[in-house]
């Protein structure tokens, strides 16, 4: 539950859950609606596949990404999107990705 | 298909919902009224159907996925879970709450209704997917 909550934790990675509960969206096409390098998308990717909270399907070299929320993570979700998540910002060397990096 | 329940989780989960409504039957007269055994028979059920519905849309995706759009499919699996999840919330809380005569029949409505929303979405996307 740790993880998930770490997941949600990050305005990033709410908004890429956001985003897919409309439907699966290609890793590029999702990575190009945010203002951060590719790399740290994939770091947010992975971090809400560890979680559980999305897949990713891959077809040859194309990479899709599904929502894979429960109800009690769905509403989780809602909860966090409203009233935020209290957290403390990463130490320095910290290996969790921040969500404020400028795209390179 | 990967399960998020595993048939020997599941079975284990069987024996405790069991053994707990043999328990409450145990109980009553003695340790517990007979009508607070019949609410908390009712409410564990109601839990149940909460329990297992807030797994549905993380665990019927390679199932679903076979018939419909994956955006049609999505949207089925969270309607049919939340639709679940609040009908057996429902069901927990008229049996809990609800004068007993009529506990039975208004939270069994809910959870009829929930889950006939629920069949109605599914079926309504695999019959969208099926049209083309």
């Amino acid at each position: 539950m740790s993880t998930v909550f770490k997941a949600l934790s990050d305005p990033t990675r709410r908004k890429v859950l956001q985003l897919l509960q409309a439907g699966p969206i290609g890793a590029g096409e999702l990575a190009a609606m945010f203002d951060v390098s590719k790399p740290t998308m994939s770091a947010h990717f992975a971090v809400l596949v560890n979680a559980g909270l999305i897949e990713a399907d891959k077809q040859g070299r194309t990479v899709t990404y599904r929502l894979k929320l429960s109800v009690l993570e769905e509403a989780l979700l809602a909860f966090a999107q409203t009233f935020g998540l209290q957290v403390t910002r990463p130490q320095p060397g910290h290996l969790d990705v921040g969500s404020n990096e400028e795209k390179s | 298909m990967k399960s998020t329940f595993p048939l020997g989780r599941a079975l284990l989960g069987a024996v405790m919902i069991v053994g707990a409504c043999a328990a409450l039957k145990w109980a009553a007269p003695e340790h517990l009224s007979l009508e607070w055994s019949q609410r908390l028979t009712g409410a564990l059920l109601g839990f149940v159907v909460v329990f297992y519905a807030n797994a549905i849309p993380k665990s019927l995706t390679a199932l679903a996925r076979l018939r419909c759009s994956p955006q049609a499919e999505q949207a089925a699996r969270r309607f049919a879970g939340w639709s679940l999840v609040l009908g057996g919330l429902g069901y927990m809380l008229a049996m809990l709450f609800a004068p007993l005569a009529s506990a039975h029949l208004l939270g069994g409505g809910v959870l009829i209704v929930a889950l006939a929303a629920a069949l109605w979405r599914c079926f309504g996307a695999g019959s969208a997917a099926a049209r083309g």
